[in-house]
């Protein structure tokens, strides 16, 4: 199962994942300023929250990481009809 | 092996001009690209779908579309999606028209345009809008569309919406 996890002291609050977020998995909690995962169940692994973040304290685990495929001689060879 | 690699140098090389393609056609056409690669995934998706099993379920024929792209190499991989504290996969809109979401993660097109700097939700994200619309059109005799809610740079979350 994916696991999302916010590194407490890199957070500054800006909540610029919360924005970014399609499923709102974050919440904000106005008592520390910094914004928590709230519903990890609802991440589609997009990575967009992980990519915005000017601290870099959101990470991911066990998502699905897109493939390389113009890379992958495999699917090379699957798209010979397309060429 | 020489073969191998000369025909992943050609991939790269299509997919490098359908990137620029994409990025380049609006500021050009204006409007009008989008309706062109809409009507070309439209016209995609009717001929990939002529012998596939007609149905009136949208999860079903969702299914056939699925069965559709990996019948024909396409690497177009996506999969319901359902927020938690929702019931039922396929939702029902104000307007009557079902609704279901799917994230797409494996595209091709968004690997390209990432790959040379290119934007998202151009002209060509919007051929798998024609794509489904045309094969559901043929599977469920009705109209879709695919809206793209968010385009993330690991995966797409879409809202496929068929006319009741």
């Amino acid at each position: 199962m994916l696991e999302m996890t916010i590194n407490e002291k890199a957070c500054r609050g800006c909540r610029l994942c919360q924005d970014v977020c399609p499923t709102e998995c974050f919440a904000y909690e106005a008592a520390t300023k910094k914004v928590t995962v709230a519903v990890v169940e609802n991440c589609i692994g997009c990575l967009s929250c992980a990519y915005i973040c000017p601290s870099g304290a959101i990470a991911h685990r066990n998502h699905h990481v897109v493939k390389n495929f113009y890379r992958n001689i495999e699917f090379s060879m699957r798209m010979e009809k397309f060429l | 092996m020489e073969e191998i690699l000369k025909k992943r140098r050609t991939l790269q090389e299509t997919m490098n001009f359908m990137a620029a393609l994409s990025a380049g056609i609006e500021p050009i056409l204006g409007r009008g690209a989008t309706s062109m690669t809409t009507a070309a995934g439209r016209n995609l998706g009717r001929k990939f779908s002529e012998k596939a099993k007609r149905t009136d379920d949208l999860l079903t024929a969702v299914e056939e579309v699925r069965h559709i792209l990996a019948a024909n190499h396409c690497l177009w991989g996506f999969e319901p999606f359902k927020p938690k504290g929702q019931e039922q996969l396929v939702t029902i809109n104000d307007k009557g028209q079902h609704q279901l979401q799917l994230v797409f993660r494996d595209c091709m097109i968004r690997q390209a345009l990432l790959r040379f700097g290119h934007p998202q939700q151009g002209s060509l994200c919007n051929m798998m809008y024609g794509f489904f619309a045309g094969a559901l059109e043929t599977i469920m005799g009705k109209k879709a569309t695919l809206e793209i809610r968010h385009a993330g740079e690991n995966a797409c979350l879409k809202v496929l919406t068929v006319d009741a």
